[in-house]
């Protein structure tokens, strides 16, 4: 049975949605809890699992507003993982999706890409929408 | 004691502090102050990238002092028992440009490493400072629950549009009381 995950966001944390059977993976809304390692645990641990078998492809959908740098710390981590995976031989995508006119996202989108070395890296810029709060 | 709500008016009004925030540190007050600051970026028209600006130095502001403020306060709410740090956070603003500070007590022992780290910060421009963090994101251990104690200095330095000021004036018992100040231009 192929797992799946939704959580719904709250104030801090992020909207997620796991959906194995599509090799799917989805964040959107913001991150800044104090916390972010505990929250985002149950995600990492069953990236970690799925990129280490046999998916065939998978997609990343990182749509956030706005995250804190321990958030970035992690998004880096499972980004780095996922670039490992698709070095392997696996089809991996990562949609980076953003505001036109929200920089720091961009940039933080930027630099994790200068990192990637076999994974697709899409910048997928949106109308702007300035209700950041979403 | 009874404060002067007249006074306290007034105080706030002739420095132009918009928000003030004083006691334990924990998740939902941060959400809580959050979303007065951003009420408050969108009643000023603000480009998102200086809102964005105001709101993660205001994060990483808090989330500094949840690592470093060495005074607690034990509260229980029955289902949840936390024993939160203490700190003060400010924001004050005139003409589109915005103070944000924050106060701690802090232990002796981590004043130095502070110190040195935001006098290195200081040195860098804006270029630099995208780089360091770079380097510093992956040189922090993945598993390591630190919060990434480096990394928020940096962020903050990032959107700061001056230095970073700071003090630490001695607060007895091995102890300091710090206070960060920070600088965002509403016509970056």
């Amino acid at each position: 049975m192929a797992y799946k995950l939704e959580v719904q966001k709250t104030g801090s944390t992020p909207y997620v949605l796991i959906d194995e059977e599509n090799g799917y993976l989805k964040f959107e809304g913001e991150s800044y809890h104090e916390n972010v390692v505990v929250f985002f645990k149950d995600v990492s641990g069953w990236l970690n699992s799925f990129l280490s078998s046999e998916f065939g492809s998978f997609t990343f959908e990182c749509a956030l507003k706005y995250f804190n740098s321990s958030t970035t710390k992690l998004l880096l981590n499972m980004l780095l993982d996922m670039d490992d995976a698709a070095a392997n031989g696996n089809k991996v995508v990562v949609n980076w999706m953003v505001d036109e006119d929200n920089d720091i996202i961009i940039e933080c989108g930027e630099d994790f890409k200068d990192e990637m070395n076999a994974l697709e890296f899409n910048m997928i810029t949106i109308c702007a929408n300035r209700n950041i709060a979403g | 004691m009874i404060l002067d709500m007249l006074e306290y008016y007034n105080m706030k009004k002739r420095l132009n502090i918009n928000v003030i925030y004083s006691g334990p540190i924990w998740a939902e007050g941060i959400e809580g102050i959050g979303a007065a600051i951003r009420n408050m970026t969108a009643f000023d028209e603000l480009s998102l990238s200086v809102s964005q600006s105001i709101f993660s130095v205001f994060v990483e502001q808090m989330n500094n002092m949840l690592m470093y403020s060495s005074e607690k306060e034990v509260f229980d709410l029955g289902s949840k028992r936390a024993n939160a740090p203490k700190g003060v956070f400010v924001l004050g603003s005139q003409d589109k440009t915005y103070f944000l500070q924050s106060g701690n007590v802090i232990n002796n022992d981590d004043v130095e490493k502070v110190k040195v780290r935001l006098d290195f910060l200081n040195t860098l421009d804006k270029k630099q400072l995208r780089e360091h963090y770079k380097t510093q994101i992956k040189a922090e251990n993945p598993n390591t629950e630190s919060k990434g104690a480096g990394l928020g200095l940096i962020e903050i330095a990032r959107r700061a549009n001056a230095p970073i000021e700071y003090s630490f004036v001695p607060f007895g018992d091995g102890l300091s009381f710090f206070t960060m100040f920070v600088t965002i231009g509403g016509n970056k």
